[in-house]
């Protein structure tokens, strides 16, 4: 079960965030989102292995907490992509055609011409697409 | 991409292949449009330095959107964190989806650390587009300068791009150059990743 996605903006500012479950507050997912955000700037600034894990887009699992596991992936333009999901067994392969799938949506967004690049993104169907991505995702299912 | 090619006719609407469809617009369309843009900015313009800003801010808003759209195309794409590696995907990946083909050369500039030119026998942009007399040095690729501009801009490269005319032996039309002038926390950045 996914609990919320959010998009952020290379300057860290917040683009997108929606929740899917009623029971949790947002401003949890919130504090939960801004949290990853460290760790992610963490991961692009001091690389772990050698000079190659600089460039990938797929960023993986960032932070397990006692019920939540939250995964980032990063475009070219530094625009963060984060997914917090309740599931403690979701497979890696399934994490990364969700955020293919995101990634596209996304760019779809962006190319509107109404949309300035820097301010949320207002678009419903935007909105619309995600809610059919996250229901489209569940364990067990590649892609 | 600006389509260059010929439309093909099919005969029979089943006989059209199931492909994604054609990635092409057409060039008079394009040119049409441009014509408009240039023609509108004019009007709410005084002098030349400001239409030359107004395209290459047209030109950036696109710059940004087509970057974001290549990096999810391109399958194994990866961030491009080095200035070559910048250069080389507006040259050839930018180039080829915007134009349908690479760009003419890629040169670095000798006077400048900071300076690289892309240039252009002929920019498609300006292929029906001739300059009057008393525009002086005004060039219509300030669009595609502006476009460059975005790309490298939402690649975390910050660079003033500017377009220029080149006047080559040997050839009518002059040469048209895309002179990118890089920031400096890009070179200190550059220098400090070991370029």
């Amino acid at each position: 079960m996914i609990a919320s996605v959010a998009v952020v903006g290379h300057q860290n500012n917040p683009l997108y965030l929606q929740s899917f479950t009623e029971a949790d507050d947002a401003l949890k997912l919130h504090h939960i989102v801004h949290c990853s955000l460290d760790v992610i700037d963490e991961r692009v600034n001091n690389p772990k292995k050698s000079v190659l894990t600089l460039n990938e887009s797929f960023l993986g699992l960032l932070y397990p907490t006692e019920s939540y596991k939250v995964y980032g992936y990063l475009t070219n333009t530094k625009v963060k992509f984060l997914m917090v999901t309740t599931d403690l067994n979701v497979k890696d392969a399934d994490v990364r055609s969700f955020f293919r799938r995101f990634h596209a949506a996304y760019v779809d967004a962006v190319s509107n011409p109404f949309h300035v690049p820097g301010k949320k993104i207002a678009s419903r169907t935007f909105a619309k697409r995600m809610s059919g991505i996250v229901k489209g995702f569940s364990p067990g299912t590649n892609g | 991409m600006i389509g260059v090619g010929k439309i093909k006719q099919y005969s029979n609407v089943l006989d059209k292949p199931l492909s994604r469809g054609r990635q092409e617009v057409s060039l008079s369309a394009f040119a049409f449009l441009f014509s408009e843009l240039v023609q509108y900015s004019q009007t709410q313009v005084d002098n030349i330095a400001e239409l030359e800003r107004r395209l290459e801010d047209a030109g950036y808003a696109v710059g940004a959107r087509v970057l974001e759209l290549l990096c999810h195309r391109e399958k194994g794409n990866r961030r491009e964190t080095r200035l070559l590696g910048i250069l080389s995907f507006v040259h050839s990946t930018v180039w080829k989806v915007l134009f349908g083909k690479v760009a003419d050369s890629l040169e670095k500039g000798t006077e400048h650390e900071d300076e690289y030119m892309i240039s252009e026998k002929e920019l498609l942009v300006n292929r029906f587009i001739s300059i009057p007399k008393d525009m002086g040095a005004f060039n219509c690729g300030a669009f595609v300068a502006g476009i460059v501009r975005g790309v490298l801009d939402g690649a975390g490269f910050p660079a003033v791009v500017t377009a220029h005319f080149v006047p080559m032996e040997g050839q009518q039309r002059p040469r048209t150059t895309i002179l990118i002038k890089f920031a400096e926390e890009v070179l200190r950045r550059e220098s400090r990743l070991g370029g």
